[in-house]
């Protein structure tokens, strides 16, 4: 049994690094920014600033060292400069990354420093941010430069400091192979008085049975370190699930089915009312292969107290505010956080895990404000692939019917229905041109309602889309162009919640909102991935009816990574 | 192959089947409660008509209401004008919400008197009145330094410059915010900070020490100090002179003396009070090292030197001062 029993790498890439003959080598990336934006506030404005140039230059610049074949070592400095800033002025220096990592004894991966990490959409996960959709031209450029700057790698992981390690074993019966994964990451340090150090910590157990079943356990938990504050009451959050996936088919077509189920605890360690629940989420899939497509149905059922802040963190923090253009009219009204800020800023962005239910904008996501994971929902939902095979089209739609589990201040429960849709045409491959040309389309919809009562019912509906495309004039010079539109309509009661995350009121919430947006620009592509993009956007704004605005930009973006 | 999915497929339904039933449950406030009429289900009442709180009695008041809502009832004395108001939120006011011992929220204190009683709410046009007639107000526990309503007593020492407009006296009239009379302290001295000042000896009390324990933290010193309208250079400097070698007298250069200062730059009338063991050592009005054991003995004090003082460069400066008292295990509630 021993000899038949063999410990390997689960990922073969993680040894690629060993494979390099360089000690040394230089990585990273710089960009630069040149952007005139102006408002138009829409009504008197005499106190207000209307027009804003600025920009910047930075380098990222990290040496990853590999001293030996096992080890790789990488730490990243960012050079920043405002333009306008001489002599020092206006530059500042940041360590941007650092991190070791290697293969212990041939058998374990570990890395240590930053990490990316994920497991499950219900135990630790990033969730895309509310409403992206199909970006392209311009919202590409911005949003590729929002993904750089919080360290999101579309692969939906978090960012986070700490370590981690898998390793896998190999077996030649009943089971074919079984991987584990473990990380501990630090949340919050503790200030000696009343925050406790607070550790996220877990990892999972993978097991191919054949290639017909895949078992997974999944457990992760936020908690505090007792004793490192005086007098503060330590806090847990345990999720612990189980995934399965099992496959079968033949040549032309293919069955797969998805699930996860698991429960959560959380609260403070003392207390003996801390919120526990569950939740489950399976689906069925159907392919097939000569046509492309692929289809699938399924079912999820998110208790209303189920709790994995691992994964039903935001991405945005809608409780940060604008930095630019934040009043405007004579009476000063706050600007409040617009579709368009949300591509603009990157101080909008979370980079940290909260614990506490976080601040959403029902306007933009409504039904599944935190992801897949969110609390309080079940229902049925349903997905479309196509693809055909010579790359024509791309089409990916996604359809949720879902209701509350339980009411709030009610036992009527809302019903939501929630439709996303994603196309790509590549019109270079319909007509066989060289230069390429696509074009993006995406369209979202949500609704929420819940029936008339004495005091009112509930109805909000948000509609979003895009279009876009990027059109190769002579080589590697494109056009940019993309249009996009949102509105948002109707009302909402939302709930407010003490520290403890129990429902203590509601506050009425009426929208009536439209936004536009277009832009229009060229991009030079040197490679791959130096670019250079100038381009002109415009955004009107009717969040506040009374007082509708428009903003206007010209930005020229110049990106390169190495 | 058959086996798995059917393992996935059983193991699924009888999780979902699991859920227990929460039809008839909903998280938060009923929005009935939120949203629906206000009507009353309980008319306003009070638990008595007189309320003797010298002897401890207390009352409250009730009443019910169809949903949840923001409640205040607002207690008037009609002599005195004292103010006492106590809020809520809920669709009930019983004892437990309303339960009143006789203290105020606005200066003056209760007296003797029939007292106004109006219930109104935040986002509802009801107004709902009782009458509650006080015989007897509440008494403070504590050590009593002075009321002035006996007027001076023989053990208290009194300096006063002769500066213009000098008014250092006790004073009986509608200002007094416990019972009938105060301490008045106006005048202008132009060539020195010293208004005048009262020397509380404890000898007026007929011991050398003031009778109170000897735990720093249990002993709180208050007073009520009356911020002259248009006026903010008042400063009032309170000095606790300690007998640390238990000879009967203070000794400045080797005993402790803890100061307590503020300038009164407020209007009208205030509670003040403080935690013996938070008195600093004050010399010239900053923190200093004690002369003595640097331990806060309340049980040694032997004088409170209470002086009233004003830049000699901002002229006539105009204050009142009522109602010292030491209370222990906390602040004074009057």
């Amino acid at each position: 049994m021993k000899s038949a029993l063999i410990l390997f790498i689960c990922c073969l890439s993680t040894v690629a690094f060993s494979q390099s003959k360089k000690k040394v080598q230089f990585v990273g990336g710089a960009r630069s920014l040149i952007s005139h934006m102006s408002m138009d506030p829409g009504a008197e404005d005499t106190v207000s600033r209307k027009k804003s140039t600025g920009g910047y230059a930075l380098i990222d610049l990290g040496f990853k060292i590999n001293p030996n074949a096992q080890t790789e070592i990488l730490g990243m400095i960012r050079i920043n400069n405002d333009f306008g800033g001489f002599w020092g002025g206006g530059v500042t220096f940041d360590v941007r990354q650092l991190y070791v990592r290697g293969v212990a004894g041939k058998i374990v991966r570990y890395q240590l420093g930053n990490i990316d990490y994920k497991l499950t959409p219900y135990t630790f996960y990033n969730n895309d941010f509310d409403l992206q959709m199909n970006s392209s031209g311009a919202l590409r450029i911005k949003e590729d430069v929002n993904n750089y700057e919080t360290f999101y790698s579309k692969n939906n992981t978090w960012r986070q400091q700490g370590a981690a390690i898998d390793f896998g074993l190999a077996f030649p019966k009943v089971v074919n192979e079984i991987k584990f994964n473990g990380f501990i990451t630090r949340l919050n340090p503790t200030n000696f008085t009343n925050i406790l150090e607070r550790l996220y910590g877990g990892g999972n157990m993978i097991v191919k049975q054949s290639k017909y079943l895949t078992v997974g356990f999944n457990h992760v938990s936020i908690f505090d370190l007792k004793e490192t504050a005086i007098g503060t009451p330590a806090y847990r959050n345990n999720v612990s699930t189980l995934t399965a996936q099992s496959a079968l088919g033949k040549k032309k077509w293919r069955l797969k089915f998805n699930g996860e189920t698991g429960f959560s605890t959380s609260g403070l360690v003392e207390d003996t009312s801390s919120l526990s629940d569950y939740f489950i989420n399976a689906s069925a899939s159907f392919e097939l292969k000569d046509l492309g497509l692929t289809a699938s149905i399924g079912y999820m059922d998110n208790g209303a107290d189920f709790r994995s802040f691992g994964a039903q963190s935001k991405r945005i923090n809608y409780d940060n505010v604008n930095t630019i253009f934040d009043r405007y009219t004579n009476d000063q009204i706050l600007r409040t956080t617009s579709l368009y800020d949300l591509y603009n800023d990157p101080n909008y962005y979370n980079q940290s895990i909260s614990t506490g239910i976080a601040a959403y904008n029902p306007a933009l996501n409504n039904v599944l404000p935190f992801g897949v994971a969110t609390f309080n929902r079940k229902g049925i939902y349903s997905t479309v692939n196509y693809q055909d095979k010579k790359k024509y089209v791309n089409l990916d739609a996604t359809y949720y019917r879902l209701s509350e589990v339980r009411g709030q201040g009610t036992t009527e429960l809302k019903k939501f229905d929630f439709a996303k849709t994603k196309l790509d045409i590549n019109v270079s491959n319909m007509f066989s041109w060289k230069k390429k040309q696509t074009v993006n389309v995406g369209w979202s919809y949500q609704a929420t309602n819940r029936a008339p009562s004495p005091f009112g019912g509930i109805s909000l509906t948000t509609q979003a889309l895009q279009v876009g495309g990027e059109f190769e004039l002579v080589e590697d010079l494109f056009l940019i162009a993309n249009y996009s539109y949102f509105m948002s309509r109707g009302n909402e009661l939302l709930a407010v919640r003490d520290g403890n995350d129990e429902i203590i009121n509601f506050t009425e919430y009426n929208i009536n909102a439209k936004e536009g947006y277009y832009a229009a620009g060229l991009r030079f592509n040197f490679s791959e991935d130096v670019y250079l993009s100038a381009f002109y956007e415009g955004n009107s704004n009717n969040d506040n009816e009374i007082n509708p605005y428009a903003l206007n930009q010209v930005m020229v973006f110049y990106v390169m990574k190495f | 192959m058959k086996n798995y999915l059917l393992v996935f497929f059983v193991g699924s339904i009888l999780l979902t089947a699991c859920r227990k039933d929460e039809v008839d449950q909903f998280d938060g406030p009923s929005l009935t409660d939120i949203y629906g009429d206000f009507n009353i289900f309980t008319p306003f009442a009070v638990s008595a008509p007189t309320v003797d709180f010298g002897a401890g009695e207390t009352v409250h008041f009730t009443a019910e209401f169809s949903k949840s809502v923001d409640w205040e009832i607002k207690v008037t004395g009609q002599t005195s004008g004292a103010i006492k108001i106590i809020s809520g939120f809920g669709s009930t006011i019983d004892m437990s919400s309303s339960n009143w011992i006789g203290d105020i929220t606005e200066f003056p204190i209760f007296q003797v008197e029939i007292c106004d009683v109006e219930l109104s709410f935040l986002n509802e046009p009801d107004v709902f009145t009782e009458q509650v007639e006080i015989t007897s107000p509440k008494t403070n526990d504590g050590f009593l330094v002075a009321d002035f309503e006996s007027g001076f007593l023989s053990g208290w020492s009194t300096f006063v410059q002769s500066g213009a407009n000098m008014d250092f006296q006790i004073k009986s009239d509608n200002f007094s915010p416990e019972q009938s009379s105060y301490f008045n302290m106006a005048g202008e001295v132009d060539w020195d900070y010293l208004i005048g000042y009262v020397y509380f000896n404890a000898s007026a009390y007929g011991a050398p020490h003031y009778p109170l324990s000897n735990n720093p933290d249990n002993e709180y010193f208050n007073f009520m100090l009356y911020g002259e309208p248009g006026l903010n250079n008042s400063i009032m400097l309170f000095q606790f002179t300690e007998d640390d070698n238990n000879d009967g007298n203070h000794n400045g250069t080797n005993e402790d003396m803890y100061s307590l200062e503020m300038l009164v730059d407020w209007e009208g009338w205030r509670l003040v009070s403080a935690k013996y063991s938070d008195i600093p050592c004050l010399v010239n009005g900053q923190p200093a090292a004690p002369n003595g054991n640097g331990v806060h003995d309340p049980d040694k004090i032997t004088s409170i030197n209470m002086l009233h003082l004003a830049n000699p460069v901002t002229g006539f400066a105009q204050s009142k001062l009522d109602y010292m008292i030491f209370t222990q295990n906390g602040p004074l509630k009057p």
